[in-house]
C-alpha cells in the first residue's frame, strides 16, 4: 500500500525520465542515451583546425549521423576533442544553409533561387565574357583551407589548366603562407618536421606567438601529457591562457620577436651552447648568421623588446642546455610584416642547437586550418600541384603527364597572391572572381577596402554552405555547397598526417559537394574531358598519390582511404618503400630529418636572416594604442559562419565584442570594466565592451578576430616573402563610448 | 556537351544523397568492441569504492590544469543527449584587478551536488532527491511541475528550464555511468583530466572558490584545487555584466492580485463593522474575483500544470508548498465567505498568512534584492494600501508614498539590482513611480475605483521590477 502510494506521489519513472536514461552502447562508447544508441560508428577527421582530431560519428541504421564523440583510438586526440569538434554536426542543420543556387536578379537586385543549369550557364557565360573582354587572367579564384585535398586539387587544376586562369590563391595566405615560404627556403621543401609525440618528448617547449590552450586545445593536451618535467616557455605580449599555464612567460613588446630571437641566437653563440658538429655537417650560412647576430647584444635586445637581460639569459640557458628543445610558432609569428624571417629565426635556433630530427625537438609551425597543409601542397596556387614549381619545365611536363594534359596548359609562372588579386580587382585588371568557402568580406585585413573592391567586380561567384556570410551576401551567384560531414576526402594536419573525412549527413536541397560542383563547372565550361579520371574523391586521391611520388611529401605508399582510416591516419612521407619495409604500427608517429638530410639541393638547411624592420603603423599621438587581434575562444572558428550556428558554441563564446585593456590605461580614460568603448583606427571604428585586465600591457589592446568589426580597424601590411597580412599590429585610439 | 548537364547533374545529386549504410564501406573496424574504450583512463577519474556513511561523491577540479577549452560543456551536451540549446556545465573566468600581476583562472562548474541543496529544499513537489549513498542530487523529470523555483533557489544557476519539456533539468553527475564504473561525460572529455570524481565528507567545505556565492548557504561539495597562490580581490569575469532577469508574467499578475485580494478582504472586514452588508458584499466579491484571477494566472507559470496536484508534498521545507496550501485554504474560505459573508475576517486572516508564505518564497532564496526588508513591505504594502484605498484614502496615499520611497532605496549603491534599475530598467522604474504618483494624486483628489485601478497598475509594474531587477547569483562567468 505504501509503495503504491509512494509511486503515485513520486513519479520516479516516466517518459521524460526514460528519455535521459543511459544504456550501454557498443563500439566502445560506454553508456549513451537509449534514443541515441548507434547502429554503427565511423571515424571522420574534424574539419575545423589543423590538429586533425578524429571524431567517432554515431550512425543510425540508415547511415545517418545522430551524434558524435571524440575517437578514443586515434593517436592524435586519444578520446578528446575541443567544443568545436563535439559540436561539428550542429552547423550542418542551420536554417541559413544554401539549398539551391542563387542568382542576383538584375531587375530587383536581389538573390533568387535558380536551377543548377541556369547557375552554371551564368558562371560560364559571365566568366568567359570577361575573359574575352579583358583577357583570360581577368577571372581569379580565392579558395580555402577548409575543403578536402581532392577538392583543392581539382579546383586548382580546373581553374588553371581548364579555365586558363592564372591568379588562384586561398585563405591559407592569411594563416600559413609564412611557414610555407620559411620552410621552403630553409629546408628546401614546405616540410613541418614534427610529430605530436614531440610535445610529450620535449625537455623544453618554446611557444612563440601561439596560444594553444585556446587555439589548439588538443595539442595542449599532448603538452600536458609530457612526463619529462619540461620548461614551458610562452613568448607573447599577452599573458594568455597558455602563458598562465606555462613555467615561464616572456612578455615582449609586440613585433619585437625577430630582435628577441636574434638576441637569443647571439647569446647561444657567446655561451658556446651551440652544436658545431651538426652545424658543420648539415647546414649552410651559419658563419654569416653568427656574424650578423653579433650586434644583438643582450643590452640592445632588452631595450628593444622590453625583456629583462636576466630573462634573456634564462631563455638562452633553457634552449642551450636542455637536451630536447622544441620551438613552436603560429599566428603571432606568421601574421607579421617580417613574418618569414621571424619563422626562420626560430628555425635558425633549432638548427644551431641541433634541435631537429630528434624526439622532442624541431622548429615546428602549428598550422591553422584543417587542410592548410593540403592547400600548401595541392592548392595549385604558389606551388604547382604536389609541391612543384610552375617555372620548371620538367615539373610542368611531369604533372601534365600524370594528369593526362598537354603541358602547354600549365602556366609558367605563379599568379598573384591574395592581396595582389584584390589590388588587381581595384585596378580593373581582374573583373571576375570565384570565392570558395572563405569569407573575405569579414576576414580580410582592412575589411572596408576589401568590400569596396568586391563592389567593383563584374561578376562575383561565392560557393559556400551558407547564404548569409558577409561575402555571400555580396555575390552575383551563390553556389550551394555541401559541408564537412556531407562529403568525403582527405585532410592533411599540422604534423603531415593524412586523415579521411566521411559522408554521414545528407546535404540539404540541391547542395553539392565542392568536388561535384567543380566537375559540373568543368563540364559546363567545356573542359570536362580533362578531368574524366577525377570520378570521385577517392579516384582523385590516386592521382594525388602519383603526383606526390618522388617528392618529399611522397605518399604513394598509401593504398586507399580504408588504409588511412584503419591506420589512425598516415603521415607523409609514406613512399611505397615504407609500405613494403615495415608495418604501420611502427610508423604512427614519425618526424623528418632524423638523418640530418634536408630537401635542399646540397641537403643542407640554410640560415636566412634580415635586419628587423619597424612595424608598418606604429602608435603615435593620435592613435596611441597598439591593437593586437587573435583567437578569442575555443568555441569560435574564424568568421563564425559555422560555429555561430551551434547553440552550445554560441553559449560558450562572448556574445559581444570585448576589448582587453590595461587597468592603468582604463583608469586614464575613465573606462570601467563593462563600459562601452569605441576603438578608432585610420580606417574605421568598432564598438566593444571593456575587459580591464593586466594580461595586456600598457598602451596595447586585444580584440578577438571573430567579430566582423575587428578587421575594419586592421592595417594592411604584408610580409614581403610570404605576402601574409600582419593582423597583429596597427595603431588605434580608444575612448569611452 | 550542354545537353549532358541535366543527366550529369542528376547523377551527382543522387550521389550526393547516397549515404553508406553501416554495413557498407567504412563501417567501423572495431564494431565488436563492446567494452568502453575510455575504460583505461577511468580508474584515475573516479573513486574505486562507494562513499562510506558521512561521505559522498563530488566533482574535483584541478584549476591548474583547466585552461578553459570548454570541451567538458560540449561533451556533456553530446554524451547526455541534451537539447540543442541545453547545457549542464559552464566555464567561467576569475580575473585579478591587479595592475602588476596579470592573473586569470578559468573555472569549470556544473551542479555542486550540495550537502544541503537549496533546490531540493525549495521544491514543492519533492522532485529532487539526494542519493543516500552517493550524495548525488538527482532531479525527477517526471515529477517536476516546471515551477522553476529551484532556479531561484540555487545560488549557482544550475537547474535549467526547458521550454520544450516544461520542466527543469540538471546535471546528475552521470550517476548511471558512475554506477557502472564509467566516468561522467565531462571527466571523460577533459583533455587535461582536470575534472575528477572524488569522495568527500558531507559537510561545508572550508574553502570553495573566490568570487563564487557564499558556500555556507548550500554547502556545495565541488573541490577546487590549485597550487597557485590566488591574488586577493579576484573578481568574476562577468562581475559587471548586467543581466535583466526573466519577467515571470504569470507570477507578476498573481503576486499583484493576491495582495489586492487580501487587501480587499481586509477592507471588507473593516467596513463590515460600519457599513451595510450589501455594500461590503461587493468588496468581498471583488476580493474573491481578484484571488481567483491571481490563482488562475499562477497556473500559467507552471510548465506542467497537470502535475501540480502534488504541490503540497514539500510542505515541510518549501515555502512554495506552504503558499499553495495557504492560498488553497484561503480560496476555499473566500468562496464560502461569498455565501456566509460573516467569515470575511477569517478569510482576510488566512489571506495574510498566505501572503506571508508568498513573501517567504522569495526571502528564502537569500537574494539580496528579495530580502525580508524589501519583500515584506512590498507584498504587504500592496495589500495595506488597497485596504486603505477603500477605507481611508489619504492614509493610503501616504503609505503609497512611503512605499515607493522605501523601494527606491534599492536604486542606490553598487548592488546588481541598483545597476539594473539605473541602467536597462530605468524606463520601468519611471513608469512604476509615475503610476504610483498619479495614484497618490487621485487618492487625495478623487478617491475611488479609478484611483484603485492606477494603484493596481503601479503595483503590477513594481512586481515586474521585483522579478526583473533581482540579483541572480551564479558561478563566475566569462566577460560579456
Amino acid at each position: 500500500m505504501k509503495t503504491s502510494l509512494d509511486r503515485l506521489l513520486h513519479a520516479r519513472t516516466g517518459p521524460m525520465t526514460s528519455a535521459m536514461v543511459l544504456r550501454p552502447a557498443d563500439f566502445g562508447l560506454g553508456r549513451v542515451p537509449a534514443r541515441l544508441n548507434p547502429a554503427a560508428t565511423t571515424r571522420s577527421i574534424c574539419g575545423f583546425c589543423s590538429t586533425g582530431c578524429a571524431l567517432q560519428i554515431h550512425l543510425n541504421d540508415l547511415g545517418e549521423a545522430i551524434n558524435l564523440s571524440a575517437d578514443p583510438t586515434y593517436p592524435i586526440n586519444l578520446g578528446m576533442a575541443c567544443p568545436k569538434g563535439w559540436e561539428a554536426l550542429a552547423p550542418l542543420a542551420a536554417p541559413d544553409r544554401a539549398t539551391a543556387p542563387l542568382l542576383r536578379n538584375t531587375a530587383t537586385g536581389a538573390l533568387a533561387p535558380v536551377s543548377w543549369e541556369r547557375a552554371l550557364a551564368a558562371l560560364t557565360s559571365n566568366f568567359k565574357r570577361i575573359q574575352q573582354e579583358a583577357g583570360p587572367h581577368a577571372v581569379a579564384v580565392l579558395s580555402t583551407g577548409q575543403i578536402v585535398t581532392e577538392e583543392m586539387a581539382l579546383l586548382g587544376a580546373l581553374a588553371k589548366f581548364g579555365m586558363g586562369l592564372l591568379h588562384v590563391d586561398s585563405n591559407t595566405r592569411q594563416c600559413m603562407a609564412t611557414s610555407h615560404v620559411a620552410y621552403k627556403q630553409s629546408f628546401g621543401f614546405d616540410a613541418p618536421p614534427f610529430t605530436y609525440a614531440d610535445f610529450e618528448e620535449s625537455d623544453a617547449l618554446i611557444f612563440i606567438g601561439a596560444n594553444p590552450c585556446i587555439a589548439h586545445p588538443i595539442m595542449w593536451q599532448r603538452v600536458m601529457m609530457n612526463r619529462r618535467n619540461p620548461d614551458i616557455v610562452i613568448i607573447d605580449p599577452r599573458a594568455t591562457e597558455t602563458a598562465q599555464a606555462a613555467t615561464l612567460h616572456v612578455s615582449l613588446r609586440p613585433k619585437s620577436d625577430l630582435t628577441l630571437l636574434y638576441g637569443l641566437a647571439h647569446l647561444l653563440v657567446i655561451r658556446g651552447t651551440i652544436k658545431r658538429d651538426f652545424i658543420a655537417a648539415h647546414t649552410s650560412g651559419f658563419e654569416e648568421f653568427s656574424a650578423f647576430v653579433r650586434e644583438f647584444t643582450p643590452a640592445h635586445v632588452s631595450a628593444e623588446t622590453g625583456v629583462p637581460v636576466a630573462t634573456l639569459e634564462r631563455l638562452a640557458e633553457i634552449i642551450g642546455t636542455r637536451e630536447r628543445v622544441s620551438l613552436w610558432w603560429t599566428m603571432g609569428v606568421n601574421q607579421s610584416h617580417e613574418a618569414t624571417r621571424t619563422a626562420q629565426a626560430i628555425i635558425n635556433l633549432a638548427l644551431m642547437t641541433g634541435n631537429i630530427g630528434r624526439p622532442g625537438t624541431g622548429a615546428n609551425s602549428i598550422t591553422g586550418q584543417c587542410n592548410a597543409m593540403g592547400s600548401r601542397l595541392f592548392g595549385n596556387a604558389t606551388s604547382l600541384l604536389g609541391g612543384y614549381d610552375f617555372s620548371n619545365a620538367e615539373h610542368r611536363s611531369k604533372v601534365a603527364g600524370i594528369i593526362g594534359l598537354p603541358p602547354s596548359v600549365i602556366p609558367e609562372r605563379t599568379g598573384y597572391a591574395y592581396d595582389q588579386i584584390l589590388d588587381a580587382i581595384d585596378r580593373g585588371e581582374i573583373r571576375g572572381l570565384w570565392v570558395i568557402a572563405t569569407n573575405t568580406a569579414h576576414s580580410w585585413i582592412n575589411q572596408s577596402r576589401a568590400r569596396e573592391i568586391f563592389g567593383k567586380l563584374d561578376f562575383l561567384v561565392v560557393q559556400d554552405m551558407y547564404t548569409t556570410t558577409e561575402t555571400a551576401k555580396m555575390a552575383d551567384l551563390v553556389l550551394p555547397a555541401a559541408g564537412w560531414g556531407e562529403k568525403e576526402g582527405t585532410l592533411i594536419n599540422s604534423e603531415r598526417r593524412l586523415g579521411v573525412v566521411k559522408k554521414v549527413v545528407r546535404a540539404p536541397g540541391q547542395a553539392l559537394s565542392d568536388f561535384a560542383i567543380f566537375r559540373l563547372v568543368a563540364d559546363a565550361w567545356g573542359c570536362g574531358e580533362f578531368f574524366q579520371a577525377w570520378r570521385s574523391p577517392e579516384a582523385a586521391f590516386q592521382i594525388l598519390k602519383d603526383l606526390s611520388r618522388g617528392q618529399p611529401c611522397d605518399f604513394s605508399g598509401i593504398r586507399d582511404y580504408a588504409q588511412i582510416d584503419g591506420a589512425g591516419g598516415i603521415q607523409w612521407p609514406f613512399p611505397e618503400s615504407i609500405r613494403s619495409r615495415s608495418d604501420l604500427g611502427e610508423n604512427r608517429e614519425r618526424r623528418l630529418f632524423s638523418n640530418g638530410k634536408f630537401f635542399t639541393p646540397d641537403t643542407r638547411a640554410r640560415f636566412f636572416f634580415d635586419p628587423p624592420r619597424p612595424m608598418a603603423e606604429p602608435p603615435n599621438k593620435d592613435y596611441p594604442f597598439l591593437l593586437m587581434t587573435g583567437r578569442g575562444s575555443s568555441a569560435q572558428w574564424h568568421t563564425g559562419s559555422r560555429t555561430d550556428k551551434s547553440a552550445v558554441l554560441r553559449k560558450l563564446a562572448p556574445t559581444v565584442l570585448t576589448v582587453e585593456i590595461h587597468p592603468d590605461d582604463a583608469a586614464e580614460l575613465s573606462i570601467a570594466p563593462g563600459d562601452n568603448v569605441t576603438i578608432r583606427s585610420r580606417r574605421g571604428h568598432a564598438k566593444a565592451v571593456a575587459v580591464v585586465t593586466s594580461t595586456v600591457q600598457r598602451r596595447q589592446i586585444f580584440l578577438p578576430m571573430h567579430f566582423a568589426a575587428v578587421n575594419r580597424l586592421t592595417f594592411a601590411s604584408f610580409d614581403p616573402h610570404s605576402r601574409q597580412p600582419g593582423y597583429k599590429a596597427c595603431a588605434v585610439a580608444v575612448s569611452r563610448a | 556537351m550542354p545537353t549532358s548537364i541535366p543527366d550529369f547533374l542528376s547523377e551527382l545529386l543522387a550521389e550526393q544523397n547516397r549515404l553508406d549504410t553501416p554495413v557498407a564501406r567504412f563501417a567501423t573496424a572495431h564494431a565488436s568492441d563492446a567494452a568502453a574504450l575510455v575504460a583505461p583512463l577511468t580508474s584515475q577519474l573516479i573513486p574505486l569504492t562507494a562513499p562510506r556513511p558521512g561521505e559522498q561523491y563530488a566533482f574535483q577540479v584541478d584549476l591548474d590544469s583547466c585552461t578553459g577549452c570548454k570541451s567538458c560543456v560540449a561533451a556533456c551536451h553530446s554524451l547526455n543527449g541534451l537539447d540543442e540549446d541545453e547545457t549542464w556545465r559552464d566555464v567561467g573566468l576569475l580575473v585579478s584587478p591587479s595592475r602588476a600581476h596579470p592573473f586569470t583562472q578559468t573555472v569549470t562548474a556544473a551542479c555542486h551536488h550540495c550537502a544541503d541543496p537549496a533546490c531540493l529544499n525549495g521544491c514543492p513537489v519533492l522532485a529532487y532527491e539526494k542519493d543516500a549513498v552517493t550524495g548525488i542530487v538527482r532531479h525527477l523529470d517526471d515529477q517536476c511541475i516546471g515551477c522553476s523555483y529551484c532556479i531561484l533557489k540555487c545560488p549557482y544557476d544550475v537547474p535549467k528550464y526547458s521550454a520544450r519539456l516544461g520542466i527543469v533539468r540538471k546535471c546528475d553527475m552521470c550517476h548511471s555511468r558512475l554506477a557502472e564504473g564509467e566516468a561522467p561525460a565531462c571527466a571523460q572529455a577533459c583533455p587535461t583530466h582536470a575534472i575528477k570524481i572524488v569522495t568527500v565528507p558531507v559537510a561545508v567545505s572550508p574553502s570553495f572558490l573566490p568570487a563564487a556565492p557564499d558556500p555556507s548557504y548550500t554547502a556545495p561539495t565541488t573541490r577546487y584545487l590549485s597550487a597557485r597562490t590566488f591574488p586577493p580581490n579576484l573578481v568574476a569575469g562577468d562581475a559587471t555584466t548586467l543581466r535583466v532577469q526573466p519577467a515571470h508574467w504569470p507570477l507578476v499578475v498573481m503576486l499583484t492580485l493576491m495582495p489586492v485580494a487580501v487587501g480587499l478582504a481586509g477592507a471588507a472586514t473593516v467596513r463590515s463593522t460600519t457599513t451595510p452588508e450589501s455594500v461590503t458584499y461587493y468588496v468581498t466579491l471583488y476580493s474573491w474575483i481578484a484571488g481567483a484571477l491571481g490563482l488562475g494566472a499562477s497556473v500559467f507559470h507552471l510548465g506542467q500544470p497537470l502535475r501540480a496536484w502534488r504541490i503540497f508534498l514539500g510542505w515541510r521545507k518549501s515555502w512554495l508548498s506552504r503558499e499553495a496550501l495557504a492560498f488553497g485554504a484561503w480560496f476555499g474560505l473566500a468562496t464560502v465567505t461569498l455565501i456566509f459573508p460573516r467569515l470575511i475576517a477569517a478569510s482576510a486572516g488566512i489571506g495574510v498568512i498566505a501572503l506571508y508564505c508568498s513573501a517567504m518564497i522569495y526571502i528564502d532564496t537569500r537574494r539580496q534584492f528579495w530580502r525580508a526588508g524589501q519583500t515584506m513591505p512590498r507584498f504587504f504594502g500592496t495589500a495595506l494600501i488597497v485596504a486603505l484605498t477603500l477605507t481611508s484614502p489619504p492614509v493610503a496615499a501616504l503609505v503609497l508614498l512611503s512605499k515607493i520611497a522605501w523601494e527606491s532605496r534599492t536604486q542606490h549603491g553598487q548592488s546588481r539590482s541598483a545597476h539594473l534599475q539605473r541602467g536597462p530598467l530605468t524606463a520601468l522604474v519611471a513608469a512604476r513611480e509615475g503610476l504610483a504618483l498619479i495614484s497618490v494624486v487621485l487618492l487625495l483628489t478623487f478617491p475611488g475605483w479609478t484611483a484603485l485601478a492606477f494603484l493596481i497598475a503601479g503595483e503590477l509594474l513594481e512586481r515586474l521590477l521585483f522579478f526583473r531587477a533581482v540579483d541572480a547569483p551564479k558561478m563566475p562567468g566569462q566577460p560579456a
